[in-house]
């Protein structure tokens, strides 16, 4: 009985060093599902959020810019709408801005204590959809393969369209 | 004789007339020359008069095929988003709604139904009533739509629009008028295209000023006759007879004196206007020539500026009434102005009420209805005029090809980063701030202007790098040298972060200091070869050895300067230009007690990167150059960079919240303000400048306090610029300050022992928390090692012990 609690103890540290293979895969992150969460202002950044993510959809991605802007405007620390925003660039003309909207977010959601694996194949992924397209290839594969395998449902392409971000 | 041009009959009197040399052969020659002399005469009069014409047409085609108005280029804030939650009384909503001209009306019973027209407005207790006009932007349009907000308290519980009854997450309101970049003549309009104008309109002006506009070639002689008969009678010029081609001309290209010379200029130029341009394109220039009334110094010129400044709406949107107003006050725009004297304003609008109807132009239906409508004027508004300083400095950020001459002339839209609420709130604190130092502090009063107190603030979001406020100095009308961006100034103890990042950062085998380290505050002395130097406190003491944070909470000069050589200067140097400061640095042992100078901006700029965990933002101040058919010309897009890692950012920050909490910067907790707040007061040597840099994880605030003209001012900083900073914040977020300063993940906090640094154990005889970036916590632990001091941790990570290793992977792993 006395080794009781410490079978527990290993039980729960085997548990937790599970292979990822054994694990099921997490749905990739959709920021729909983070609209209800945080204070006000978190709240209404994460519509803005959305409603751009939605003008990106319809093919207006001037709106969709001015829509992450207005996110920042009203929660300068939303880690999802500098997500967004990488996106954006990363689809865009500047992959560069892409690779340092991704690094911003990274930072946030790690100070935040918001990183999770869902969100996980969208760095990947972007990371490796931005390098891609700044002419980077070889940098590129690693990060655009481990996305693919994350969440062959969203990176199966190597590009992450609004909607599916959404 | 008979059927003899007179000249022949005047020259055979002649001939016939004796004279000493009149007759014989030389008569005849002389007529002959005579006549080539008048026919010459006449061909040159006819070819000057054909020349000026000609010179008249160039003029006219000169305008009419450029650019016909000198449209200044308008300054626009940044939105205001109103959403769920938001404290509606903190953002001044109704004042917001005020300023942009939007017309209160008294509330209906059936409140949730009453009709609004854009840019109405309505208010109870628990709702307001909002038809908004909506605005044209390329990333960011609006449409106009009405729509109500059910208010708890202080708050927006929920928007709705009318109607629909949609729930709306967000809406934004139109941004503000900043400023405009005007020309010499300070004219303001908005320019209308003639499809735009509501046909009421176009009669009212036509039913006054030219009946026959539609039939005449430029010049109505019916009317020039009439005008002179009323005249004669009158026995002085009481009627004009100029059509509004003339007008036009008039005001086009000549100068209001009334002479014959000018009046057959305008007729002429009436003549060739009508010839070579349409009725329409004539109604149009004249409909946003017309000049039409004062918005404080600005002429508002066109009936787009004058619907705006009247009636608070786009043109097409105004009613017969309105309409007739606008013409009733052409006339004598000052004189009849209805702010002025708004019962004789509504008689004269009758008058052309009464035109409209009689000539036809207004059924009788609606010119009853017009008649009996109030006049209902938009709030007198000025133009704000508080951020003249902001924009100079948004002139030079803009591409060179926006020059002074373009930007008066080509009617931008420039959609700033200025928040105006905030820019308001900026200037009445600094400007109350300074005149509250003036009066407690009567040795700071100097009786000229020009040589008074100055003082700066500047706002910035650390992660957009947006300029949310800036005031550079008392008075733009008395000094347009900006001293939040133009002055250089030391920059004395809020320099010192800069030394501290540098000696905390792990680059380079290590970080020379731990937060948990213990700096030397004893006599220091360095001979240089400008002779010895001995840095003193302020206090004039010396401290022995202290804790890192006690050197930055109490802004020891002398431990940080000695911490300064041990780092290097030149790292130092390097740190505060990583940050962003751009102005140069002398690498002497003094740079690290702040006698470099630098810039507000720049001060701001630096803390930015830090409050933004290490990432240095681009300083933006606008965002869009929109042209006037409304296409973005040019972008200022959100830059940052990492140039510090997020832990060591993190732990400068932690030691700033520490002189809020304790140290020189404590006022602005004694005042009341609560939150997560970090700072820095600065003050140069012989108190010549204040300084407080002070941030919160959503806005960095620099204010500097000082003379132009270098003088001590006996105050600290503490004093003199922490009450201007924190009646600003305070002001700006209710007291409610948002978000955290958050330790990014290579950053652990662990219980320490104080006075040695070693890790605390039960037992310890004291112990607090501290922030370590992973891999430099303390290896040594209390009470075991207690007696013996942490030594200045300068190695890289020492070999663990196998109890702490395994401590710390308990700690992992739990």
């Amino acid at each position: 009985m006395r080794a009781l609690p410490l079978l527990a103890l290993l039980a729960l540290l085997a548990c937790a060093r599970l292979p990822a293979a054994l694990a099921p895969a997490p749905e990739p992150l959709h920021l729909a599902d983070l609209a209800g969460e945080g204070d006000a202002e978190r709240r209404t950044s994460m519509r803005l959020v959305l409603q751009g993510l939605d003008a990106d959809s319809e093919g207006r991605p001037d709106l969709a810019r001015g829509g992450y802007e207005n996110a920042l405007r009203v929660d300068p620390s939303n880690p999802y709408a500098y997500l967004a925003l990488a996106r954006y660039h990363a689809e865009g003309a500047s992959p560069e801005r892409a690779l340092s909207f991704l690094d911003r977010t990274s930072a946030l959601l790690e100070a935040q204590g918001a990183r999770s694996p869902r969100v996980e194949p969208h760095l990947e992924g972007l990371r490796g959809a931005a390098l891609l397209a700044g002419g980077r290839a070889a940098e590129a594969r690693p990060h655009l393969e481990r996305a693919r395998a994350l969440a062959p449902s969203a990176w199966n392409d190597g590009r992450l369209s609004a909607r599916e971000l959404r | 004789m008979e059927g003899l041009p007179r000249n022949s009959r005047s020259r055979k009197r002649q001939a016939d007339r004796p004279g000493p040399k009149a007759r014989g052969d030389g008569g005849p020659k002389m007529w002959r020359a005579a006549r080539w002399l008048l026919a010459g005469l006449a061909f040159a009069a006819g070819f000057l008069a054909g020349g000026h014409l000609v010179r008249l047409d160039r003029i006219v085609t000169a305008r009419f095929e450029g650019r016909r108005f000198q449209v200044p280029s308008r300054v626009l804030s940044a939105p205001t988003i109103l959403y769920p939650g938001l404290d509606w009384q903190r953002v001044g909503l109704r004042e917001r709604l005020k300023r942009l001209g939007y017309r209160e009306e008294e509330p209906a019973r059936s409140f949730e139904s009453m009709q609004l027209s854009p840019g109405q407005q309505a208010w109870t207790e628990r709702a307001v009533r909002v038809h908004l006009r909506g605005f044209a932007h390329p990333s960011r349009p609006e449409p106009p739509r009405d729509i109500l907000l059910r208010l708890d308290g202080s708050r927006i519980e929920e928007i709705h629009e009318v109607g629909s009854g949609r729930a709306l997450g967000a809406v934004l309101l139109e941004p503000e008028l900043v400023g405009s970049y005007y020309g010499p003549h300070r004219e303001q309009r908005d320019l209308v295209r003639l499809p735009e104008v509501p046909r009421h309109l176009v009669d009212a002006v036509l039913a006054v000023e030219d009946q026959r506009f539609a039939s005449h070639h430029g010049i109505d002689l019916r009317r020039v006759a009439g005008a002179a008969l009323a005249n004669l009678r009158a026995g002085a010029i009481r009627q004009g007879g100029s059509t509004l081609t003339q007008q036009l001309a008039k005001n086009f290209f000549l100068t209001p004196e009334r002479t014959l010379e000018r009046k057959l200029e305008e007729a002429a130029m009436a003549l060739i206007i009508e010839a070579r341009y349409g009725k329409d394109d004539i109604l149009e220039s004249y409909l946003n020539e017309i000049y039409l009334g004062q918005r404080g110094s600005t002429a508002v010129h066109g009936v787009g500026e004058a619907a705006a400044l009247y009636f608070g709406k786009p043109a097409r949107h105004l009613t017969s009434a309105e309409s007739a107003l606008i013409a009733a006050i052409i006339q004598s725009p000052n004189g009849t102005s209805p702010f002025r004297d708004p019962e004789r304003a509504v008689e004269r609008r009758n008058l052309v009420l009464d035109l409209m109807h009689e000539q036809g132009r207004l059924d009788a239906a609606t010119y009853r209805q017009a008649r009996d409508e109030p006049l209902r004027l938009s709030p007198r508004s000025e133009e704000a005029r508080l951020a003249r300083y902001f924009l100079d400095v948004l002139r030079h950020q803009l591409p060179r090809a926006y020059d002074v001459t373009t930007l008066t002339s080509v009617g931008l839209r420039i959609y700033s980063t200025l928040d105006l609420r905030m820019q308001r709130i900026a200037v009445e604190a600094l400007t109350r701030g300074l005149e509250g130092l003036e009066s407690h502090y009567p040795p700071l009063r100097r009786d000229d202007s020009a040589r008074q107190l100055q003082g700066c603030l500047v706002a910035l979001r650390p992660q957009t790098g947006e300029i949310l406020a800036l005031v550079g100095g008392r008075s733009y009308g008395a000094s347009q040298f900006d001293r939040c961006t133009q002055a250089r100034r030391p920059a004395g103890s809020a320099f010192k972060p800069f030394v501290y990042a540098a000696a905390l950062e792990a680059s380079g085998g290590g970080p020379t200091i731990t937060l948990a380290s213990q700096l030397d505050d004893g006599p220091l002395r360095l001979d240089l070869p400008t002779g010895p130097w001995r840095p003193e406190n302020f206090d004039r003491k010396f401290h022995g050895i202290v804790s890192v944070r006690e050197a930055v909470e109490r802004s020891l000069n002398v431990a940080t300067a000695r911490l300064a050589q041990d780092v290097g200067i030149e790292k130092v140097a390097g740190m505060a230009r990583r940050l962003g400061i751009e102005s140069p640095l002398p690498p002497v042992p003094s740079l690290a007690l702040g006698v470099a100078e630098v810039s507000p901006l720049e001060l701001a700029r630096a803390y930015a990167t830090l409050a933004n965990g290490g990432v240095r933002p681009e300083i933006r101040a606008f965002e869009d150059l929109v042209d006037s058919q409304g296409n973005t010309v040019a972008r200022r897009d959100i830059e940052f960079r990492r140039t510090l890692d997020g832990g060591t950012a993190y732990l400068v920050t932690s030691l700033l919240e520490g002189v809020v909490e304790r140290g020189t910067g404590f006022a602005v907790r004694r005042a009341g303000l609560e939150g997560p707040i970090a700072g820095k007061t600065g003050t140069s040597d012989d108190e010549r400048d204040a300084w407080f840099v002070g941030f919160t994880p959503e806005l960095v605030v620099v204010v500097w306090v000082g003379f132009d003209d270098p003088q001590s001012l006996g105050l600290t900083a503490g004093r003199a610029a922490v009450p201007i900073w924190t009646d600003f914040v305070q002001q700006v977020t209710g007291g409610r300050i948002r978000g955290a300063f958050l330790p990014p993940g290579d950053v652990v906090a662990l219980e320490i022992e104080p006075v040695s640094g070693a890790l605390a154990r039960p037992g310890c005889p004291s112990q607090r928390a501290e922030y370590f970036l992973v891999g430099t916590e303390p290896t040594r632990t209390c009470p075991s090692d207690w007696a013996e001091p942490e030594p200045t941790w300068r190695r890289g990570r020492e070999t663990e012990s196998l109890r702490d290793a395994l401590l710390r992977w308990l700690d992992e792993v739990l």
